[in-house]
C-alpha cells in the first residue's frame, strides 16, 4: 500500500501521528513528515495507515489504488 | 473469543467508520455491518465549508474508503431499532440483527424554516454544499443566520468569492465558545474581510417563500440573494423512539460509550456524555471526539475494557483567513491567564487555566500541531 499526501492542503492538525506514529510525525511547528514518500508502507503499519488516512480532518491523506 | 458476535453499526459517519476499523484492528474476525443512509458514501465534512465551496474539482477527494476492512455496507436509512429482539429495520424493508449495536448516526443542520416554507440553505452534507457553491456562483448579496463556527466559515467563503455577507446572531461571533476576548478580535478581523455582523436582539425568523431573507424581532425584513442558516446541529434519533436510547440532547452514553440499554452504544455527534459527579451531561460534536468515540464503542461492543478518555477536546476553524486550534474545556470566560504573542498581530498562544488545573489552549493564527497544543493544556490524546 502506497499513500499519497496533498501537502498544499494539510493544516497540521497531526491527528495522523495520533493513529499511526511510526508512519507520520509532526515537528512543533506543524510541519508534517510522512515516514515512507514513494514506498511501500510495511505490513505491520499498514492498519494504522489506514487509520491515519480515515481521520485526517482536511483529506489530505490518499491510499493509492 | 469474539468471531461469533455480529457487530451492527448504523451511520456511515467518522464515528462509524473509526469504529469498524477499530473492531477489525482489535482482532474482530466476526461479522460487520454498517447501515448508511448518505448516497454518497463516507467522506469528510469538514472539507465541506472550505475545500468544496470554493472548489468543484475537490468533491471526488474528500471520500472516505473502508477498504481491506470485509465490511457490509448497506446504503439505506436506519428506521427503527428493536433492542428487545436485537434487530434493527432499514426503509427498504430489510430486518438486520446483531450481538452488538453501535449507533453513530451523527447530527443533522438545525433548520429554522416553518413548516411548508421552501429555500432554506445549509451546510451539513455534500449536496449542501454543491447547491451553496452553485448559488455563490450568481449571488450578489448573502445574509448567514448563526456567527458560531459554521457561520462565519460561511461567510468567509462569500467574502472569498466577493460576495457582500451580514451575519445576524443575537450573541457576538463566537462569543458563546470563546468568550468575549477573542470574539472582539475575530470580529474585528472579520469586518476587515468584509464580513459584516449585525447584532439582533432576539432571534431571527426567514421571510418569504422561497426563503428571500430574514425577518428582525422588530419586524424590519433584511432581503438578500443567499441566505443561509448555520443554527447549530440537531442529533439525528428519528430512528430511535420508544427505545429509552435517546433524548433531546441524543444518545446518552458513558466514558465507555456504554448506552441505557444493553448490547448497545454509541459514538460521535449523536451522543452527548451523561451527567456523573464530576461534570454535568455534556454535547460536544468535535471531529477528534467521533474518533475517540468510535474507537471505544468498538472496544466495548467486543466486551473489551475500552482504553483512552471519551472526550478528546480539540478544534479548529479558519475565518478570515486566520485558523484558530483550540485544545481544552469550553466555553472560555473572561480573560486568558498568558498570552503569548500579540492577538491584534494574528499570532498569538493563549491559555485560560481552570480550576481543578485543567487548562484551554488557544493556537491563534498559529500553526500548531494539536499534540504540542495537548500537552500545553495537560490533556492526554485519544491514544
Amino acid at each position: 500500500m502506497k499513500i499519497s499526501v496533498d501537502y498544499a492542503r494539510c493544516e497540521g492538525h497531526g491527528l495522523c501521528a495520533d493513529q499511526a506514529p511510526d508512519v507520520f510525525s509532526l515537528d512543533d511547528d506543524a510541519e508534517l513528515t510522512y515516514h515512507f514518500e514513494d514506498l511501500e508502507v510495511p505490513d505491520e503499519h499498514t492498519p494504522a495507515a489506514r487509520a491515519a488516512v480515515n481521520v485526517c480532518p482536511v483529506a489530505a491523506l490518499r491510499v493509492q489504488p | 473469543m469474539t468471531s461469533a458476535r455480529s457487530v451492527l453499526i448504523v451511520g456511515e459517519s467518522l464515528a462509524g467508520t473509526t469504529a469498524a476499523r477499530e473492531l477489525r484492528a482489535l482482532g474482530h474476525s466476526g461479522r460487520v455491518t454498517i447501515i448508511g443512509a448518505e448516497t454518497h458514501g463516507a467522506y469528510s465534512r469538514p472539507s465541506l465549508s472550505k475545500t468544496v465551496l470554493k472548489d468543484p474539482a475537490t468533491d471526488d477527494t474528500i471520500r472516505q474508503d473502508l477498504d481491506g476492512l470485509d465490511v457490509r455496507v448497506v446504503r439505506s436509512a436506519a428506521t427503527a431499532a428493536h433492542t428487545d429482539r436485537r434487530t434493527v429495520t432499514t426503509d427498504d424493508g430489510r430486518e438486520f440483527g446483531y450481538d452488538a449495536l453501535i449507533i453513530a448516526t451523527g447530527a443533522a443542520a438545525r433548520r429554522l424554516a416553518a413548516p411548508g416554507q421552501r429555500g432554506e440553505l445549509v451546510l451539513r452534507t455534500l449536496d449542501d454544499a454543491r447547491r451553496l457553491r452553485t448559488r455563490l456562483e450568481t449571488a450578489r448579496s448573502a445574509l448567514v443566520v448563526g456567527a458560531g463556527f459554521l457561520g462565519m466559515e460561511v461567510a468567509t467563503a462569500c467574502a472569498a468569492r466577493g460576495v457582500p455577507v451580514t451575519v445576524l446572531d443575537v450573541d457576538r461571533p463566537l462569543e458563546r465558545i470563546l468568550g468575549s476576548h477573542l470574539s472582539v478580535a475575530i470580529t474585528e478581523r472579520a469586518a476587515a474581510h468584509g464580513i459584516r455582523f449585525l447584532q439582533t436582539a432576539g432571534f431571527a425568523t426567514l421571510a418569504g417563500d422561497p426563503v428571500h431573507g430574514v425577518t428582525l424581532p422588530d419586524g424590519t425584513e433584511l432581503t438578500a440573494d443567499l441566505v443561509v442558516t448555520c443554527a447549530g446541529e440537531t442529533p439525528c434519533t428519528d430512528w430511535l423512539p420508544r427505545t429509552g436510547l435517546a433524548d433531546r440532547l441524543g444518545v446518552g452514553i458513558d466514558s465507555a460509550c456504554t448506552t441505557s440499554v444493553p448490547n448497545v452504544f454509541a459514538a460521535g455527534d449523536v451522543t452527548y456524555l451523561r451527567a456523573d459527579g464530576t461534570h454535568p451531561e455534556r454535547r460536544a460534536p468535535f471531529w477528534s471526539n467521533a474518533v475517540a468515540q468510535g474507537r471505544l464503542a468498538a472496544a466495548s461492543a467486543l466486551g473489551l475494557s475500552p482504553t483512552g478518555p471519551v472526550q478528546d477536546d480539540y478544534f479548529w476553524t479558519e475565518i478570515a483567513g486566520l485558523t484558530l486550534k483550540v485544545v481544552g474545556p469550553l466555553p472560555l470566560v473572561g480573560e486568558p491567564t498568558t498570552v503569548d504573542g500579540r492577538v491584534t498581530d494574528g499570532r498569538a498562544l493563549l491559555t485560560w487555566r481552570h480550576s481543578g488545573g485543567h487548562s484551554t489552549v488557544v493556537a491563534y493564527g498559529l500553526r500548531k500541531p494539536v499534540a504540542a497544543l495537548r500537552a500545553l493544556a495537560g490533556s492526554v490524546p485519544a491514544r
